[in-house]
């Protein structure tokens, strides 16, 4: 065994640059592969911790105004839950400040504490006076309110300063950048808060253990048989919830662990080609090796160790290295619950990736190095190295055929000498090409399924009215302004749909709304009252298709619908529902719209539309130009994207670097000779050059349908976990010059790794080499 | 007679100077010579060849070639040098093994950009391996292989044919087909400077022996004159071999 280690370490210290290539690119994927299992591995754990910590609430069901609270009291005992709050007196609260409107989901309620949704106080206090408010951590930091600040109240009937007093931590809803807030004041400053048309009850339940989606679903059936029909009006679950906080990780876990495959891939094939041409090389080397007394097995040991042992020190600097990066995102995740942060790592985990690193690692080089073993001693000597074939003539015909200088002919026959070492470069370029492919495309299918969602392009101003301020005044405003093109008015309401435990959202529209940009997957925009559009998973669930009609339900009243198309919406998960306004019937109380989406004349000065309809009723009506940025959560998915691509792309450098090594070494012979005959040092590193490009221009040609494929693939995922299905525009967004640019990129790339091989190629020492032959 | 090949008191010292390789050599070859450079191992016999191909550069002194000074060009000027001045002839053929017999031969016309129609086949069948001429260097035999590498060294037509033990390698038969074909090619015209340790085939062909040791010439016999017959380096040879 100490022959084998000796000799091992020996080899090593010879080939330091190959150890080094082992090394990085061991370290790149196995820091990747960590990355994903402990994001995957601790982030469902912190969501599971504060709920159980902070008593959340597995139901949330509200009730119109009108219910009796009395009623409310009994509902607990009426869906076995074993612990219960409310009825809160609960309406939506408009308030200004520094010139910006809010919206958030104000509760009367006295205390943060209890046996149910306990409210984590991370700054300031709970509300005491009727003058006091809190707010949520998530909805202070994106909007930089602070305790201490002052909001000015523009939706109750009189208007009314509050004090911000309080942040807290609420288990029972997603954060800010998803998801509407809510926000507490004391039960006795309600009243004043109230607006009548946007007041009701909501009610908390907790019960023994976890329930299921089917389990909650029967307890708001239960909840609607024995209450008066229409008494409720909208619940959420803890499980949507626990989707909406987990949907960022989620996205992030899949690209992750779809790439640590690739980065492991990579890793296997860089091995492989390394062992193999190592192999091939020590010919002689190994003749001697037996001639000495190594066994078959102690000269496999000898050529494994040398890949296992850099393999091993990658392993022991990537897995802390993956550990540690993946921490800012599961403190991300820990903040948003107000979970103190608390470095997460599992030493088990990491065992496991070590052992299964070099497992892999182990695997990948030690099946190469059985060549070595099988080797018969005198044929070994006899031969120094393994013999070439001689593939690539077809190629050198080829390039000759196409007059290409002799140079450039025999570094594309060399590409592929070796086979098995051609195909192998082949892969790591091909997951590198792809993987930027993915890269490429990710974000900007984000940024159209954003641009669906914001209407970026399509409207560049919102305005939100008051209750106080009549629907017709806001549209004789806008209609007033030269700049105005149209103006769609926007309203919400919840529908019951058969076969959907939740009410489901959904969006009245008022005026031309097919031109917002709405992506619709199949079929067509409404254009009749009755005409629904529907995300996937509501078509899903309520097992709905595209030309189906089905009753829904609004305020106790039957809609006939009819669905005429699937849209993209990723709000609520894909539970929604898009019609015209006409849809609802006249005797639908207090349904008007309160929300404008204004689109204005080419060239028209947005900001300078957006002051003067502002300053026109500044108390009652919001105007501000739409928000088209990214949100938070996807700008990281971009991030961590464009990370794993360099990640894939050094590795394919590695490895075809690696290769040129490889194939440098084993023909000096034939580089001295051909230098002998009079070959320049810039033709030789042409030959290596060329050699590379052929190798990148065959992946990157490969790649691109296998990147286009999992860009669609990744998409899929992502939108299913959404709850839609990929509309085809989000596919198509690359345009065949990148087609063409990003094999080419490969291809340059390629060329620049062939640089260092290039020219120690060039400059071999003819007399040296010949001599030592 | 022009003179093609000059060295003015080369040096040659490895190994950071603890080997000495060349010592104060002076010599000057004449176009169509034929000169067989002849001494035992590491007599700096191979060296003295290299620094003649620009294959090495001297620690000191100057090589001149065709009155080009090989010290003052640069890597690329050297190789310019080579592919269109000098033909190399290994011991060990060192044929590409991935070409073919055709594709080694032409190689050095291709390098240059002027391949002469024809040539390659032209010289194929001078040589006498026509028939192998797209088989693989695997497939040939010494002899054969050989006779690609001169094929090979002659594809440019150079002014200097350099020959590095080019029967070191072969059979006794071969090897005197091999020498034969470089006496034909000398009495072509062709200027051949020859490395070998065997003193028969250098003064059955040679027109010149310069017989080196310890880095240093220690003769140098025109055989067509009376200076020295043949039998004289012959046994002059073994002595210095015997001591």
């Amino acid at each position: 065994m100490t022959a084998i280690l000796v000799k091992a370490i020996a080899d090593l210290r010879r080939r330091r640059v190959q150890a080094a290539v082992i090394f990085l690119t061991v370290l790149l994927a196995i820091a990747t592969g960590t990355m994903a299992l402990t994001l995957m591995s601790q982030t469902r754990d912190p969501y599971q911790a504060a709920f159980q910590a902070q008593k959340g609430a597995h139901l949330q069901v509200a009730f119109h105004a009108t219910t009796d609270q009395h009623l409310l009291t009994t509902t607990p005992s009426i869906i076995g839950a074993s612990a219960s709050g409310g009825p809160y007196p609960a309406t939506t609260l408009e308030f200004k400040r520094a010139g910006q409107t809010f919206y958030v989901e104000t509760f009367g309620r006295d205390n943060p504490s209890g046996d149910i949704e306990v409210l984590n106080i991370t700054s300031g206090r709970w509300a005491r006076a009727n003058d006091e408010i809190v707010l949520t951590r998530s909805f202070s930091e994106l909007n930089k309110i602070s305790v201490g600040d002052q909001i000015k109240v523009v939706s109750a009937p009189t208007t009314t300063m509050l004090t911000v007093v309080g942040e807290v931590v609420d288990i029972d809803e997603g954060s800010a950048d998803l998801s509407s807030q809510h926000a507490w004041v004391t039960t006795a400053a309600m009243p004043a808060l109230t607006t009548p048309d946007l007041s009701y009850y909501l009610m908390i339940y907790r019960f023994p253990t976890d329930p299921t989606s089917s389990q909650l679903q029967g307890y708001v059936d239960r909840l609607r048989a024995s209450l008066p029909p229409g008494s409720i009006s909208g619940s959420v679950n803890y499980l949507l919830i626990r989707n909406v906080f987990n949907i960022t990780n989620q996205i992030l876990t899949s690209v992750l662990a779809a790439f640590s495959v690739f980065a492991l891939a990579a890793t296997v094939a860089t091995v492989a080609t390394l062992v193999t041409g190592i192999v091939i090389s020590a010919y002689r080397e190994i003749g001697i090796m037996k001639a000495v007394g190594f066994t078959p097995a102690g000269v496999v040991g000898v050529f494994a160790l040398q890949v296992i042992l850099p393999a091993l020190a990658a392993c022991l600097v990537g897995i802390p290295a993956g550990t540690l990066l993946s921490q800012p995102l599961l403190a991300n995740s820990s903040h948003a619950l107000g979970l103190a942060y608390v470095p997460s790592f599992s030493i088990p985990l990491d065992l496991l990736l070590l052992a299964g690193g070099l497992l892999v690692v182990s695997l990948a080089a030690t099946l190469p190095a059985l060549r070595a073993g099988l080797l018969k001693p005198i044929a070994a000597i006899t031969n120094a190295t393994a013999p070439r074939g001689t593939s690539g003539r077809r190629l050198r015909v080829l390039g000759a055929r196409l007059r290409l200088p002799r140079a450039v002919i025999l570094g594309i026959g060399d590409a592929f000498a070796r086979p098995l070492r051609a195909v192998l470069t082949l892969v790591t370029v091909l997951l590198g090409v792809a993987t930027v492919v993915v890269a490429v495309g990710l974000p900007r299918s984000f940024e159209l399924i954003n641009n669906s969602e914001t209407g970026a392009g399509h409207y560049q101003v919102v305005v939100n009215r008051t209750n106080a301020y009549p629907d017709a005044d806001v549209m004789r405003i806008l209609n007033a302004q030269p700049e105005t093109a149209s103006v769609v008015a926007l309203d919400g309401e919840n529908f019951t749909v058969p076969g959907i435990t939740d009410p489901v959202n959904s969006r009245l529209f008022r005026g031309d709304s097919s031109r917002l940009g709405y992506m619709v997957v199949t079929g067509r925009w409404f254009n009749a009252p009755g005409e629904v559009l529907a995300p996937a998973s509501l078509l899903h669930d309520a097992h709905l298709k595209v030309g189906d009609s089905f009753t829904g339900t609004i305020y106790g009243q039957a809609i006939q619908l009819r669905v005429v198309g699937e849209i993209y919406d990723i709000s609520n998960l894909g539970h929604s529902l898009f019609m015209d306004y006409a849809t609802l019937p006249a005797s639908i109380p207090n349904s008007i719209p309160g929300r404008y989406l204004v689109t204005l004349r080419p060239g028209s000065d947005v900001s300078a539309y957006v002051q003067r309809v502002a300053a026109l009723q500044p108390d009652l009506i919001d105007v501000h130009a739409s928000d088209t940025s990214i949100i938070g959560p996807v700008k990281i998915i971009d991030s961590v994207l464009l990370a794993i691509a360099v990640v894939l792309v050094l590795i394919g450098i590695g490895g075809v670097f690696n290769t040129l090594l490889l194939n440098t070494r084993e023909r000096l012979q034939d580089t001295a000779t051909l230098k002998a005959m009079g070959m320049s040092p810039r033709q030789v590193m042409v030959m290596v050059a060329a050699s590379a490009a052929l190798l990148a221009v065959v992946a990157g040609v490969l790649a691109m349908p296998i990147g286009i494929a999992l860009h669609r693939v990744l998409n899929d995922v992502i939108s299913a976990s959404a709850g839609n299905e990929t509309p085809p525009s989000v596919y198509g967004v690359f345009n065949p010059i990148e087609l063409v640019v990003i094999p080419l990129l490969g291809v340059a790339v390629a060329v620049l790794a062939a640089l260092i091989p290039g020219r120690w190629a060039a400059r071999t020492n003819v007399v040296e080499v010949l001599h030592s032959e | 007679m022009t003179e093609l090949v000059r060295l003015t008191d080369i040096t040659k010292v490895y190994q950071g100077g603890i080997t000495g390789a060349l010592n104060g050599v002076s010599l000057s070859v004449e176009e169509g010579e034929f000169t067989a450079i002849m001494g035992p191992s590491g007599s700096g016999k191979s060296t003295l060849l290299n620094l003649v191909a620009g294959l090495d550069r001297p620690s000191s002194g100057t090589v001149t070639v065709a009155g080009s000074d090989l010290g003052k060009m640069g890597e690329s000027a050297l190789a310019r040098f080579r592919r269109d001045r000098i033909g190399f002839v290994f011991q060990f053929f060192y044929l590409l093994p991935n070409l073919t017999a055709l594709e080694n031969v032409l190689i050095p016309a291709q390098l240059k950009g002027s391949v002469v129609p024809g040539r390659a086949e032209e010289l194929l069948d001078q040589l006498g391996i026509k028939e192998v001429a797209n088989r693989y260097p695997a497939r040939l035999s010494g002899g054969q292989q050989q006779r690609v590498a001169i094929a090979r060294a002659l594809i440019n037509k150079p002014m200097l044919l350099l020959a590095d033990e080019p029967t070191g390698a072969l059979d006794t038969n071969s090897g005197e087909q091999v020498m034969d074909l470089l006496a034909a090619l000398h009495r072509d015209g062709q200027t051949i400077l020859l490395v070998t340790h065997d003193a028969k085939l250098a003064t059955r062909h040679a027109a010149r022996v310069i017989s080196v040791m310890d880095g240093r010439i220690t003769d140098d016999a025109r055989l067509e004159t009376t200076e020295r017959e043949a039998t004289d380096v012959i046994r002059m040879r073994g002595e210095e071999t015997r001591r």
